[in-house]
């Protein structure tokens, strides 16, 4: 019976293998996002339009591609000597060239082999261009693609190698080489590559030389601006990208989310539509401000020290040092996440904000101490309206006021003590007013509509009303913008996202410097999106946070650790199975028992087996001559095995009758005769009475006997 | 049994230890490791841990592929098949039987090429399963006659990525004598019947033709009555017949002065006419200088000429002039 062909024809299926590995490797080296956009859609063009293109460049046009590769090869130079361009990105970009170049001239082992060189170096390009876990993601793409490519490249130029042109093409272009289950093979080769590689990366004594090391580079900067536009409209989106991983000492206990400002900078300066940052940004000097005394009393009470240990993603921070509640005592910077980072120092701005430089390091590590124990509003209260020069930006009132603001101000804070001004602001703003996500649009005077006609805003208009009406009462209050909560991740950390992002006020009272007030509805605070894609995202960055953990950062004392682990470990294990120790006769058993359900499930699985197997179509029912024939044969074999002539298995009967004839050719008629009815019972139709083929049989047995 | 014959079945199965085996790079190898010292000296310079990562998956895989390289040639078994004959210039099929004495792990893409003997060949197996035995042929056309040795074959591969070429060799020694090329032979009388190589010799035996009549004697066969004579004479008459002997054919090569190319075209002529004259059915016997095949017929006496014709070599000086029978038809091959 003939075999279903479901393969796809070798040629095809390598040169497929072959334009993965490459695709596999460009992907590896442009998630970087370094390459540049003239690359990014250069290859995937060349890549597809490959096929076409090879039919009309053959051959052709070699010289102006000489010329091009040349020239780019001298540009590229140039860039790099003069230090505009980094020699690992220019060695990058050329090796794509040259990999377009081979796409759209590949010919022969050449340039097959070429193309796989050339994937291996984009893809160690790609391991120094970048660390993210996009690159583990082609990574292991990679390893499956490029196990195909290579295995099937080989078999093809074997093939070529070995057989005549017209054989070659006949197995090339067939479908039986190439199946799903030789593919799915070669996949599982790659998983024992890939094991192999795990256990070389763990093992690999981490002594580096550290000379030629990459230089930093910029990278693109956005999100926590230094101004506040309140006369935006439409509605803010929730943003589930993680901004912060921490991870919290003490940690919170019984809680999924995290009810914690995450401070970031001060808006102190109105610009008639929202709030911008003072202009002198870091003139605090490089060290923390003294904690004040109302707070060294509260601390000496019962000190609430937090430590968090922050891990700030690139592209969010904008330079600015996010700290948790509380008054910040301590900040170390940890060691660079990225291998081509700087060291990096701690600035404190005018204001008392946290400024790390230089800014363009990518991701940032940090670990930020803050004493969380806060004075009471009895012990607030009282300490007079002296306030001291840095506060006086604060109690600058906007040059147009509605009337209506400033009768809210008196009726809300005239009178009052400041802090109780101030509890008293933020108590009607969160209770008079409601949260929405939807922005009005332009407005004259956005806070006086917000309080009085449409009653409803998000964060920024809630602080920004309350910073007015505090300062209109002479009360120093600036907006503070920041993020708020912190989601649970399955990686072991809080993760706090863009769509977080908050804005709050800060109150000042001397003693104690700026008091934190919010007066947005807490239902208001931080993100509020917790669907499929916001809990991929967050599942995403929880693979990122252990990639990087446990491949990015690997270092020589995480290598000692692992192995010392690993020994002890062992060690461990084989304490605990030692018959002396307790517990050890239960645990023996535990063992026998996972070790009876694996040889249950082996046996389910070769039953399961058996099942498929009979369940298949199987060939056609023979008839009772057919059978016969059969048996027959098998039985003729036997004999003339038994008679001392040693049958290869593969043998066909008429083989057989020729083997017979070379080795016992008293035995050879017999073996004739017997092969003929057999064959002609099997598949010409004919009969084979049971008395024949036992007739059959006798006679080969007499013959075998016979030594003449 | 001739020479060729009895070298077709020496099989090869002399187990080589396992540790030799011989390792090469292929090309693509050669840049393939060249590139991983290059990345592993990167990975040591700058500590970069992806680095480390693709280091260990190219480590990994030349690993993988010396094992599995390895599995293939583990238990595999070859033996070679020659042909019976096999002629100068006319192609031969040398057949490999190749057996996986594996019970489980399948033998991919190996390689068989003839080493140390005087024939170059080789054969590819893409596949063969565990348990399973497998033929492949290669085809080989001799250049000269005469003794062709087998030595070794080797067995390679560079599975799975074609990164080395991992080979082992297998003893297998085997001879071949190769005749000498087939040319027509010169023109002769034409060919009258296919029986005229036998002709009747005057005397009473087993042939056709009828010797004498007499009287039948009981118990003879039934075939020897002459039924004509029996009729007209009233009883049984039986036939004596002649015998017949076969045309005796001898063909003589007087190479004493004769080598190179001349002895050749002197050598191949002789056989086209030794060829000739046991096709017309004559007993033909050889007389060469120094060496004489007595008169015969069949198959067997066919392959010993020609294993005698394809071993001559340049008659040594002094050596006798051939000695054809006297009774037999001399057909005289002059260098």
């Amino acid at each position: 019976m003939r075999a279903a062909i479901r393969g796809t024809s070798l040629l095809g299926a390598q040169r497929w293998a072959g334009s993965l590995t490459l695709a596999a490797a460009f992907a590896a080296c442009a998630v970087s996002g370094e390459l540049g956009a003239t690359l990014l859609v250069l290859f995937p063009v060349a890549l597809l339009g490959a096929p076409v293109l090879q039919r009309h460049l053959r051959g052709r046009y070699d010289w102006m591609w000489t010329a091009f590769l040349g020239l780019g090869l001298v540009v590229q130079a140039a860039q790099v000597v003069g230090g505009r361009l980094d020699a690992v990105l220019a060695a990058a970009q050329f090796a794509v060239l040259l990999a377009v170049h081979r796409l759209w001239h590949r010919r022969g082992r050449r340039d097959e082999h070429l193309l796989l060189l050339l994937s291996l170096l984009l893809l160690c390009a790609g391991a120094a261009l970048s660390a993210e876990l996009l690159f583990g993601v082609c990574f292991l793409l990679y390893s499956v693609v490029a196990t195909w490519a290579l295995s099937l490249t080989w078999l093809r130029f074997e093939i070529e190698d070995a057989r005549s042109p017209e054989q070659a093409a006949a197995l090339l272009h067939g479908r039986r080489l190439v199946t799903p289950a030789v593919l799915g093979a070669l996949a599982g080769l790659a998983l024992v590559g890939l094991l192999g590689s795990a256990a070389i990366f763990i093992a690999f004594p981490r002594v580096t030389i550290g000379g030629l090391r990459r230089a930093s580079s910029a990278i693109p900067i956005a999100g926590l601006g230094d101004q506040i536009d309140l006369s935006r409209h439409g509605v803010i989106a929730d943003d589930p990208r993680v901004v912060l991983r921490v991870r919290l000492d003490p940690a919170p206990s019984g809680v999924e989310e995290l009810p914690m400002h995450w401070r970031g900078r001060a808006l102190e300066v109105w610009t008639g539509r929202g709030w911008r940052a003072r202009a002198d940004e870091r003139g605090g000097g490089f060290w923390l401000a003294a904690l004040p005394g109302l707070r060294v009393a509260a601390a000496r009470r019962s000190a609430a020290p937090l430590i968090a240990d922050i891990e700030a993603v690139s592209g969010f921070s904008d330079g600015i040092v996010l700290t948790p509640e509380g008054w910040p005592t301590n900040v170390s910077f940890q060691r660079p996440l990225a291998a081509r980072a700087s060291a990096t120092r701690l600035v404190r701005a005018a204001n008392g904000d946290l400024l790390y430089a230089p800014v363009e390091i990518g991701d940032l590590h940090y670990v930020v101490r803050t004493e969380r124990a806060a004075p009471a509003l009895d012990e607030l209260r009282g300490k007079g309206r002296r306030y001291p020069p840095e506060a006086a930006a604060s109690l600058e009132v906007p040059a147009e006021v509605d009337a209506r603001v400033r009768d809210l101000s008196q009726r809300l804070a005239g009178g009052k003590d400041p802090v109780d001004a101030a509890a008293a602001v933020e108590r009607w703003l969160s209770r008079s007013l409601s949260y929405t996500r939807e922005l009005a649009g332009e407005q004259k005077d956005p806070i006086a509509h917000f309080l009085f006609e449409s009653r409803r805003g998000h964060c920024e208009l809630f602080s920004s009303a309350m910073v007015v009406l505090l300062r209109l009462a002479g009360i120093p209050a600036r907006n503070v913008t920041g993020y708020y909560g912190g989601v649970h991740s399955s990686a072991g950390y809080w993760a706090v996202r863009a769509g977080d992002a908050h804005s709050w006020v800060e109150v000042y009272v001397p003693g104690a410097g700026f008091v934190p007030f919010d007066p947005t509805p807490p239902s208001g605070r931080g993100g509020v999106d917790r669907g499929a894609w916001s809990g991929l995202v967050l599942a995403w960055d929880g693979l990122a946070q252990r990639w990087r953990a446990f491949v990015v950062d690997y270092d020589l004392l995480s290598q000692q650790r692992t192995l010392l682990q690993l020994g002890r470990t062992l060690r461990e294990a084989g304490r605990r199975l030692s018959a002396a120790r307790p517990g050890a006769p239960e645990l023996r058993a535990a063992l026998g028992q996972v070790a009876l359900g694996a040889a249950l499930l082996a046996l389910l699985a070769a039953v399961w087996r058996r099942v498929r197997r009979r369940s298949r179509p199987r060939a056609a029912r023979l008839d009772p001559d057919q059978r016969r024939a059969q048996w027959l044969w098998r039985r003729a074999r036997e004999r003339l095995e038994r008679g001392g002539v040693a049958l290869p298995p593969a043998l066909s009967p008429r083989e057989v009758i020729r083997w017979t004839a070379e080795r016992r050719p008293q035995a050879a008629p017999a073996v004739e005769q017997l092969a003929s009815a057999v064959l002609a019972a099997r598949w010409g139709g004919f009969e084979l009475p049971a008395g024949r083929a036992r007739e059959l049989l006798r006679e080969l047995r007499r013959r075998l006997g016979s030594r003449r | 049994m001739n020479r060729a014959a009895a070298a077709a079945f020496p099989a090869a199965r002399v187990a080589l230890p396992a540790w030799r085996r011989r390792l090469r790079f292929t090309q693509l190898g050669r840049w393939y490791v060249a590139l991983t010292i290059g990345i592993g000296l990167a990975a040591i310079n700058t500590g970069n841990n992806l680095l480390f990562l693709v280091l260990g998956l190219l480590l990994s895989s030349i690993v993988v592929s010396g094992l599995l390289s390895e599995t293939s040639l583990r238990a595999v078994r070859v033996e070679r098949r020659l042909p019976a004959s096999a002629s100068v210039g006319a192609p031969a099929l040398v057949g490999l039987s190749v057996r996986n004495g594996k019970p489980r792990a399948p033998s991919v893409g190996l390689a068989l090429r003839e080493k140390g003997g005087d024939t170059l060949g080789q054969g590819l197996l893409l596949l063969l399963g565990a348990g399973r035995t497998e033929e492949i042929s290669y085809r080989f056309t001799p250049q000269r006659r005469g003794l062709h040795r087998f030595e070794q074959l080797e067995l390679a591969t560079r599975a799975p990525f074609g990164l080395f070429e991992k080979s082992r060799d297998l003893d297998a020694p085997g001879e071949l004598v190769v005749f000498p090329r087939r040319v027509p032979p010169p023109a002769q009388e034409p060919r009258q019947l296919a029986r005229e190589g036998e002709r009747s010799t005057g005397r009473p035996g087993q042939g056709l033709e009828v010797h004498a009549l007499r009287d039948h004697r009981p118990g003879e066969d039934v075939r020897s009555i002459h039924w004509r004579s029996s009729a007209r004479a009233g009883k049984l008459i039986g036939i004596d017949r002649e015998e017949e002997r076969r045309r005796q054919v001898c063909v003589v090569l007087d190479h004493r002065r004769a080598s190179g190319a001349a002895l050749e075209a002197a050598v191949e002529r002789a056989a086209a006419l030794f060829e000739r004259a046991l096709d017309s059915g004559a007993d033909v016997s050889l007389a060469l200088c120094g060496d004489h095949l007595p008169a015969g017929s069949g198959e067997r006496h066919r392959l010993a000429g020609l294993t005698l014709l394809a071993l001559l070599e340049a008659a040594a000086p002094g050596a006798p002039a051939p000695a054809p029978e006297s009774f037999a038809s001399v057909l005289e091959v002059v260098p």
